[in-house]
C-alpha cells in the first residue's frame, strides 16, 4: 500500500506507534536510535522478566517491520549524516522533550513530510512542561473519571499517550503525503500527545460548557433513578460486560436481554415484559418504578452467574445484545473469531516464535504481514549508510571508531 | 492554500461513534464529507448526551456535533428503492465511503462493496463493526466500544486485583478504531494515486483495541503470563511514580519523579520525611515504596492540585493534575491554542466542541463547523452534487424518500 514511501523515525516512545502503523501498511520504515539504544528498548515488560536492549516486549511490539540504525545526531558528523539521510526519505517522525525536537533546527528537504509530536500544544503555555506517559494521560481527562471513588484514579496498564499520539501522527503523516501527492511539496505537521489522548476521555470536555454537571468517578456503574446499574457482572468463569440501555435503539437490546433472563427463570416474566425502550418516559409517567429496574439488575446477576464466558458470549451474539465476555489476553489468543479471521501473524522475539495480533485491518487487495521482527540495535546501520549515502566500509568503520554510530 | 485532503469526497453512511469519528478526521483534514441520515432512523448518538442545558432532543446532543463537525447531511431513506439509488449515485461521486452497520445489513440492501464498487471501481470503502465482517462470530454481531474494550483484553486488566474489572472510561474502542480506519483509508488513497485501484477495508473495533494493548499481548504470548489488574498507577520499575491525593473533592496529581534529577528536585521542594536516607537510591525507593508514597501524599494532601502542578513543574518534574471535564475546559494548554471551538446554532444556542487533532505549517485546516442538522443539506446535495432538477427533488420528497 505504502511500498513507495520511506519513513525515518527518530525513535521515541511516541513515534513508535506512528512508524509501526506505516510499516504495517507497507512503508520502508527506519528507526534511528542513539548509540546507547532508543528509549523504547528500556520499556517493560521484558522477555522472561530479564532486562536487556533486545528484550523489551514493548519495543518488539511496536517496531515490527522496521529496520534500525544508530547515529549520534548530537555530534557534528551525525548531524551531517542525518541531513543527508533526510533527503532520501518521504516522511520523518520526531518527538519533543522540553520544547526541543531532534529535527527542529535542521533545514528540512522541501518534499519531506515531517510530523513533530510534543506532549502539549506547540505554541501553548505548557509547551515546555516536563512530561511522561503517566502525566500526559492524567491531562487527558480519562483517569479523572475512571475507577472506584474510594480508591485512586485508574490508568491503563500499558502506556497509552504514546499509542494515541503515535496513531494520530501516522494519520497526520498520511494527510501530509496526500497534500504532497497533489503538489509535490512536503511540510511540517504537529501533534499534541495530550490532545490525542483526550480521545480516551470521550465527551468530558463537552459537559460543563453546555450546562451539564461534571462527570465524577463511579466504578463503571451508572446510577439511574437511585438504582446502581453495573457494567461488569460475575459469570461462572470470570466476568462479562452488559450495557443496560434505554431508548428506541439500544432499549431493544435490553428488552431481549430481559426476555432471555426470564426464559432461563432468573427474572419474573412481568418485569421482562416491561417496555424497556420507553422505560425513562414510563418512569416519568409512573407506570413503572425504580424497583422494576432493581429487579432486572438482580435477575441479570443471577443469569450471568449461571453462564461461562463462552456460553454468555454465544447467546449475547445470537440475541444481539449490548453484552460480551471480558477477555484476558489468553482469551484473545484463543478466540476462534480472531484466529479464523486472520488477525495473527507470526513473529520472532529474540529467537522465540510467537503469533501476534498484527492485522489491524483486512483489505480486499492488500494484507498486513510481518516482514521482519523489530530490529536489533544498529542491525541495519551499515546497510543504510552504504546504500543510501554511498559511504565506504572504511568511512563506516571510522564513524564507529569515533562513536558516531 | 488548500487543506491536506482538499478535493477528497467522503460518503459517510455510519452512525454512533466509530464511523462518524473516522469521517470527522477526514473532514478536519479538508475532505468534503456527506453524512447520510434519516429522520425515520436518526443517528443514535443524537439520543446520547451531554445535551445542551441537559434537555434532550435530536438536535441538542453536543456529542453529536463533536463527532460530526464539518460534515454536510442528506436525509434519505435508503430502504426505499429510490433512496438506494441516491446512495449509489453518491458512491459514484465519492472517493471514500465509510459504514458501520451490523455486518450483513448493507448486503441485504444491495449497497455493499460489490454494488458500490461496480458503480465506482476507484472507491475506497471502509466497513467497521465490533468483530469485523469475517470470522465465525462476525455476521450479525453489533456492538459498542465498551464491548470492544472487553474483547480486546483492556477491560480485564483495568481495575484492582481484589475487585472485578472496572474497564476503561466509556466506549473506549470507539476512539481507538478510527485511528486505524483513517490511516488505512489514507494509505489506500495514496496507493490509488499510483494504481487507480479502489479498495475494501474491514476494521474490527475489538481488534483495534488489541493494538493499543500490544505490549500486554506480547507479555502473554512471549512470557506465558496472563497480565492481571494492578490498580495502582505507574510502573513497578519506577519510584516515585503514581497518583497522589490533593486537597479538595477527589483531586489527585500524577507525579513521575523516579529519575534522579526529578527525585532530587522533588526532595528539595517537599523535604521533611523525604529526606529519609532510605529514599536516597532508586533501589531504596522501590523497597520502601509504601513509605515513600505516604510521605509524598502527606505533602500533596494539603496542596491545591493546580498549585502543586505549578510548583513541581517549575522545577522540571513531570507532574499533571488528574484532570476532569472542568479542568480541561479551563486548561491554558488547550485554551490558548484555541482547541475548543465555540459555535452558535439556532436550535442549540451556544456550545463548544473540539478542534482538529493535528496542525500543519503549509496546508491550513478548515474552520471547525458544527455538525449538520438532519437533512440540513439535502437540497444542496441533490442539486449541486447529484445534479437533480427541482422537479425530480420534489418528486423524491413526495415519495417520502427524503426523510
Amino acid at each position: 500500500m505504502l511500498s513507495d514511501l520511506r519513513v525515518l523515525e527518530i525513535s521515541a516512545p511516541e513515534t513508535m506507534q506512528a512508524g509501526s502503523v506505516l510499516a504495517a501498511l507497507g512503508a520502508d520504515v527506519i528507526a534511528l536510535e542513539p548509540i546507547a539504544g532508543a528509549p523504547g528498548r528500556r520499556l517493560e515488560p521484558f522477555l522472561d522478566e530479564i532486562p536487556g536492549l533486545e528484550r523489551s516486549l514493548t519495543w518488539h511490539a511496536l517496531n515490527r517491520n522496521k529496520r534500525g540504525i544508530t547515529l549520534d545526531i548530537h555530534s557534528v558528523d551525525g548531524r551531517a549524516l542525518l541531513t543527508e539521510l533526510l533527503a532520501k526519505f518521504d516522511v520523518a517522525f520526531d518527538a519533543a522533550t522540553n520544547r526541543v525536537a531532534p529535527l527542529d533546527d535542521l533545514a528540512l528537504p522541501d518534499k519531506l513530510v515531517r510530523i513533530r509530536i510534543a506532549p502539549f500544544a506547540h505554541a501553548g503555555p505548557k509547551s515546555s512542561y516536563a512530561s511522561s506517559d503517566l502525566t500526559t494521560m492524567a491531562a487527558s481527562g480519562a483517569p479523572g473519571v475512571t475507577g472506584d471513588p474510594d480508591r485512586p484514579p485508574l490508568f491503563f496498564p500499558v502506556p497509552q499517550a504514546m499509542m494515541e499520539a503515535g496513531s494520530d501522527a501516522a494519520i497526520a503523516a498520511l494527510a501530509g503525503v496526500a497534500a504532497r501527492d497533489r503538489d509535490g511539496l512536503g511540510q511540517s505537521g504537529r501533534i499534541s500527545a495530550r490532545i490525542s489522548a483526550m480521545m480516551s476521555a470521550m465527551s468530558q470536555h463537552l459537559g460543563p460548557p453546555s450546562g451539564n454537571p461534571e462527570t465524577k468517578r463511579s466504578s463503571g456503574t451508572i446510577t439511574f433513578a437511585g438504582v446502581q446499574i453495573p457494567s461488569i457482572y460475575e459469570c461462572a468463569d470470570g466476568f462479562v460486560l452488559i450495557s443496560v440501555a434505554f431508548g428506541p435503539v439500544f432499549g431493544q437490546m435490553t428488552q431481549r436481554l430481559a426476555k432471555w433472563a426470564a426464559d432461563e427463570n432468573f427474572l419474573a416474566r412481568s418485569v421482562a415484559e416491561i417496555s424497556w425502550p420507553s422505560f425513562i418516559t414510563d418512569l416519568q409517567q409512573k407506570t413503572v418504578t425504580p424497583a422494576d429496574l432493581a429487579v432486572l439488575i438482580e435477575g441479570l446477576k443471577a443469569l450471568t452467574r449461571s453462564k461461562t464466558k463462552a456460553e454468555f458470549g454465544a447467546s449475547a451474539r445470537k440475541l444481539g445484545l449490548l453484552a460480551s465476555p471480558v477477555f484476558s489476553m489468553k482469551d484473545v489468543a484463543e478466540s476462534a473469531q480472531y484466529r479464523e479471521r486472520g488477525l495473527f501473524t507470526r513473529v520472532t522475539v529474540d529467537g522465540r516464535e510467537i503469533d501476534v495480533p498484527s492485522r489491524f485491518a483486512q483489505f480486499s487487495n492488500f494484507a498486513i504481514e510481518t516482514r521482519c521482527p523489530a530490529p536489533r540495535l544498529s542491525e541495519h546501520t551499515v546497510e543504510v549508510l552504504e546504500r543510501d549515502l554511498g559511504l565506504s566500509r572504511v568511512e563506516i568503520q571510522a564513524l564507529f571508531a569515533h562513536g558516531v554510530i | 492554500m488548500a487543506s491536506p485532503l482538499e478535493g477528497i469526497r467522503v460518503l459517510d453512511l455510519s452512525w454512533v461513534m466509530v464511523g462518524p469519528v473516522s469521517g470527522r478526521y477526514l473532514a478536519d483534514l479538508g475532505a468534503d464529507v456527506i453524512k447520510v441520515e434519516s429522520s425515520r432512523r436518526i443517528d443514535p448518538v443524537r439520543t446520547l448526551g451531554p445535551f445542551k442545558d441537559g434537555k434532550m432532543g435530536p438536535e441538542r446532543s453536543v456529542s453529536y456535533h463533536n463527532l460530526n463537525a464539518g460534515k454536510r447531511c442528506i436525509a434519505l431513506d435508503m430502504r426505499k428503492p429510490q433512496g438506494r439509488l441516491l446512495v449509489l449515485r453518491l458512491a459514484e461521486w465519492a472517493d471514500v465511503a465509510i459504514e458501520s452497520f451490523t455486518p450483513g445489513v448493507l448486503d441485504e440492501l444491495q449497497l455493499g462493496y460489490p454494488q458500490l464498487s461496480a458503480r465506482n471501481p476507484r472507491l475506497i470503502m471502509a466497513s467497521t463493526a465490533i468483530l469485523g465482517q469475517t470470522g465465525p462470530d462476525a455476521k450479525g454481531t453489533s456492538g459498542v466500544g465498551t464491548m470492544g474494550a472487553a474483547m480486546s483484553g483492556a477491560t480485564y486488566q483495568f481495575g484492582w486485583p481484589d475487585r472485578p474489572p472496572c474497564g476503561p472510561f466509556g466506549p473506549w474502542t470507539d476512539g481507538v478504531a478510527p485511528r486505524f480506519i483513517v490511516a488505512s483509508i489514507l494509505a489506500a488513497l495514496h496507493r490509488r494515486t499510483r494504481t487507480g485501484a479502489g479498495c475494501y477495508i474491514d476494521v474490527a473495533q475489538a481488534e483495534a483495541g488489541v493494538q493499543f494493548m500490544m505490549p500486554s499481548y506480547y507479555e502473554f504470548a512471549a512470557n506465558g503470563k496472563i497480565p492481571e489488574r494492578r490498580g495502582v498507577a505507574g510502573s513497578r520499575l519506577r519510584a516515585p511514580e503514581g497518583v497522589y491525593r490533593c486537597a479538595g473533592d477527589d483531586r489527585w496529581i500524577a507525579i513521575n519523579a523516579s529519575d534522579s534529577t526529578h527525585w532530587e528536585a522533588l526532595r528539595n521542594i517537599i523535604g521533611g520525611t523525604l529526606d529519609d536516607s532510605r529514599f536516597d537510591t532508586l533501589i531504596g525507593r522501590i523497597r520502601n515504596r509504601d513509605a515513600l508514597d505516604d510521605a509524598i501524599s502527606a505533602w500533596t494532601r494539603d496542596q491545591e492540585s493546580d498549585a502543586a502542578e505549578a510548583t513541581l513543574q517549575s522545577v522540571g518534574i513531570p507532574v499533571y493534575i488528574v484532570s476532569r471535564g472542568l479542568d480541561l475546559n479551563r486548561d491554558s494548554d488547550l485554551n490558548q491554542v484555541g482547541h475548543f471551538k465555540k459555535f452558535t446554532d439556532a436550535v442549540l444556542g451556544d456550545a463548544e466542541i473540539e478542534g482538529p487533532r493535528s496542525a500543519f505549517d503549509r496546508t491550513p485546516l478548515p474552520e471547525t463547523r458544527r455538525g449538520p442538522r438532519i437533512g440540513e443539506h439535502t437540497n444542496q446535495i441533490l442539486e449541486n452534487v447529484l445534479h437533480l432538477t427541482k422537479d425530480e427533488i420534489a418528486q423524491l420528497a413526495e415519495a417520502g424518500v427524503l426523510a
